[in-house]
């Protein structure tokens, strides 16, 4: 079973980092934890430097929380606040270079897979809007027509937070921004479609406003994607800086931005619609009991 | 792999377009086979010329084209061909000196 | 798709990997093996390189006159020789997912030519940093606009600082040799470096040459991606994969600190990589006629055209030298000092405008040598250097005839 290979030998237990035992010993390291817990139990990402009220620093930690195999998942980001928190994570993160996510992705989960063909072992590619679909467009196209067996989850602010406010190809239209002095010209770009054009067995769009179906989501997603290939989850993950969205009203937002334009939606094909059943099922009857 | 034996020097092709040159001796007479670079790997075969070497210490020759092997440059697409050829050309040489010799003992 | 799920592309439930019934032995052994000589193309060259290679992982995306081997690489893998294998969309995305091949662990390859180099230079100037071995090979080729696709080395200059090994290769030979050494080297503890080896283009792989080789049943041994200076990213090394630091971004003095103490170590790995290429490749540099008071000292393609010039001098009774330097980087300094400092006249014979190997060896020789450095001779864009051109400049400086072309 997967715990063994974060099991520390006994001679070093002692001198492993006291968050290293915690996560073994009360944290999600070999067992799923529930949203419903948070705060009972040793999280893998506590501490982050996100800006105060920043909804991508909830939505990262709801995603850690969502992994179903933390200490067999490696996490590929780029350029962008969302890195800032990730890195922070206890999960081996490769911050690449610009926009290269999903192809250095591919690399690390082929060559896991020819190293460990028995284990499982997660890749989830998780980085902003201007990273995946503007610079990385490329690479991310790709590896969705390939198949490639890992989930992408695009942080989607709707601008370059970390560059300090830059129209993307996910801001809105019209929107006035630094770089589109006269407001956006064009739609925003819609991923939704494109990966359904891709034939994608997992696709959803969601908003932080219900933690338990961000952690149902991550799983399902990283649980088809090991299984079939390439999934997506398109987050909305507000910038308050700068959208000005004072800092109590952040989760209101998000709010009214799902009734508005960002309802939440999920497109499984049958195949991973009949795989799901299958161990969603599994999952009540081991809760039951 | 190409006839080793009277094989005289393998250079690189001293026109500097790339490509081996191959130089074979027998007395005077000899082979020059050249194969170089094509952009398309299907194309690349053989350039060969019959020489005539100056003298024996200096790899000097002219291009010779008034014998009975060859009146132009021949062109081979593989190596089996070109060793055929080659050990014909052997023969003919030998024959040539051996022939050369007897007008000189005449003279 | 991989070998591990071979039937889903078409092979049978009993198909076993060519690769599977090879038998691993160290480079050492390999090299002590007797060997058949082919005349083959260097692309060919390369595949029978690979073939012994033990390769886990090839990335491949085309672009003139690299493709052949790729293609060729392609090959192997359907015969089960390399384990993983697909065309990638572009460069960017092949050197990143390379370098992801390697994070995970696995023996990689990818390959390039000139503009392709070029746009995979961001990954590739990230490889040594993030401690990948990855072995790239690279068949040069013009870049820069008019475009062209003929033999010009100037990529090879933008490779130099980035904290790669380098090697450059003479011909179809070298092209089978190099890189069985460049994996071994790259894997090496002390290095977890990448390497490329560059052959000139066309010259080498799209021209046959004589190449010994081992017998097929052979390979290297596998590679272990523990034993390496950064363990591999796969969640099988606990306390390594604690990240808990963020990324050096900020701009306080920690993050230079670190940046500078980690390029220094890259750097480092770079010179500490010279006493494994020295045994593998049987010294860094070959030197031809040692001692004589001219030398050409040359690397690649302009090497080949040397030794003809050399053997020609050599018949009219004037013994000329030559320094063949296979490794750039690491950049064989005191072997190149010790080979030329009692020399009066060195040229540096290249296939690029830029001259970055006259400038290595002016920096190199300055201050050990007395030897006027000639500025040439040079051909560029993909014209030929016929053996006349380095005779010619070596008789115009015999002659002092001041001539127009002679720049020191």
């Amino acid at each position: 079973m997967s715990l063994d290979t974060v099991k520390p030998s006994p001679g070093f237990l002692e001198h492993l980092p006291i968050e290293y035992k915690d996560l073994i010993e009360h944290g999600p390291y070999g067992e799923q934890k529930k949203v419903t817990d948070m705060g009972k139990f040793k999280e893998l990402v506590e501490e982050h430097p996100m800006c105060a009220g920043c909804a991508m620093g909830l939505f990262i930690r709801l995603v850690f929380i969502g992994l179903p195999k933390p200490e067999h998942t490696v996490m590929v980001g780029t350029a962008g606040c969302g890195r800032l928190a990730i890195s922070q994570g206890n999960i081996p993160f490769v911050y690449g270079n610009y926009g290269d996510t999903n192809a250095v992705a591919t690399g690390i989960k082929r060559g896991l897979e020819l190293r460990f063909p028995e284990q499982d072992k997660d890749v989830v590619v998780m980085c902003g809007d201007g990273g995946l679909v503007d610079i990385g467009f490329q690479g991310l196209m790709h590896s969705w027509f390939r198949h490639e067996k890992f989930t992408t989850i695009m942080l989607d602010n709707e601008t370059y937070g970390n560059t300090g406010g830059q129209e993307s190809g996910m801001t809105q239209k019209g929107q006035i921004m630094k770089m589109s002095p006269r407001g956006k010209k064009d739609d925003k770009m819609d991923m939704m479609g494109l990966a359904e054009v891709a034939n994608l067995d997992y696709v959803a769009r969601i908003t932080p406003t219900n933690p338990s179906r961000v952690v149902r989501t991550v799983r399902r997603a990283v649980m088809v994607a090991r299984e079939f290939g390439a999934t997506f989850i398109q987050a909305y993950t507000s910038c308050n800086i700068e959208y000005s969205i004072p800092t109590p009203d952040v989760m209101q937002d998000a709010f009214d931005m799902e009734k508005k334009n960002y309802g939440f939606e999920e497109k499984i094909s049958d195949r991973a619609k009949a795989f799901l059943d299958e161990i969603e099922k599994k999952d009540k009857k081991k809760k039951k009991k | 792999m190409l006839v080793q034996e009277n094989l005289y020097l393998t250079r690189s092709a001293t026109d500097g377009q790339g490509g081996q040159q191959f130089l074979y001796k027998v007395n005077q007479y000899g082979i020059s086979a050249i194969s170089r670079p094509q952009e398309e790997i299907s194309q690349i075969h053989w350039d060969v010329e019959v020489i005539k070497y100056h003298e024996t210490k200096t790899i000097k020759f002219d291009i010779c084209h008034d014998t009975q092997l060859a009146e132009k440059t021949l062109t081979f697409y593989n190596d089996t061909s070109l060793n055929e050829f080659l050990e014909k050309a052997f023969e003919y040489f030998n024959e040539l000196s051996t022939l050369n010799d007897m007008i000189a003992k005449n003279e | 798709m991989s070998n591990l799920n071979a039937q889903e592309e078409g092979k049978s439930a009993d198909w076993v990997p060519a690769g599977d019934m090879q038998e691993e032995i160290s480079l050492e052994e390999m090299l002590k093996l007797p060997r058949e000589t082919i005349f083959m193309t260097g692309s060919e060259a390369a595949r029978e390189s690979i073939r012994r290679a033990n390769v886990d992982m090839a990335i491949a995306y085309p672009i003139t006159p690299q493709s052949e081997t790729m293609q060729q690489a392609g090959y192997l893998y359907d015969e089960g020789y390399i384990k993983d294998y697909y065309r990638a969309e572009e460069e960017i995305g092949a050197f990143s997912a390379i370098s992801g091949a390697s994070r995970a662990g696995v023996r990689s390859l990818t390959a390039t030519s000139g503009p392709g180099l070029m746009r995979g230079m961001e990954a590739i100037s990230s490889w040594p940093g993030a401690r990948t071995p990855i072995v790239m090979l690279d068949m040069c080729r013009v870049i820069n606009t008019p475009l062209a696709i003929q033999p010009d080395n100037i990529e090879i200059s933008f490779l130099l600082d980035t904290g790669m090994l380098v090697l450059h290769g003479e011909n179809q030979q070298d092209f089978y040799d190099f890189p069985l050494a460049a994996f071994m080297v790259s894997e090496e503890v002390d290095v977890t470096l990448p390497c490329t080896v560059a052959v000139d283009g066309f010259f080498v792989t799209h021209a046959r040459g004589n190449v010994s080789i081992v017998d097929r049943k052979y390979k290297l041994p596998a590679r272990d991606g523990w034993k390496s200076a950064v363990p591999a990213m796969d969640n099988e090394n606990p306390p390594a994969r604690l990240s808990r630091d963020a990324p050096i971004q900020k701009s306080n003095f920690i993050s230079y600190h670190m940046h500078s103490s980690w390029q220094q170590e890259v750097f480092s790995a770079v010179e500490r990589s010279a006493k494994y290429f020295d045994k593998y490749l049987g010294g860094l540099i070959e030197v031809v006629n040692p001692g004589a008071d001219e030398m050409i000292i040359a690397s690649g393609a302009a090497v080949s055209q040397a030794r003809e010039a050399v053997r020609q001098e050599g018949e009219k009774g004037n013994k000329v030298g030559l320094i063949k330097v296979k490794t750039i980087r690491p950049w064989p300094r005191q072997q190149i000092i010790d080979a030329a400092k009692h020399a009066k006249t060195i040229l540096v014979p290249e296939f690029n405008h830029a001259g970055w190997l006259h400038k290595e060896v002016c920096t190199t020789l300055y201050g050990h040598s007395e030897a006027t450095i000639y500025n040439g001779p040079r051909v560029f864009g993909g014209m030929t250097m016929p053996t006349e051109m380095i005779l010619d400049w070596l008789a115009e400086i015999r002659n002092k005839t001041g001539s127009k072309n002679l720049f020191v």
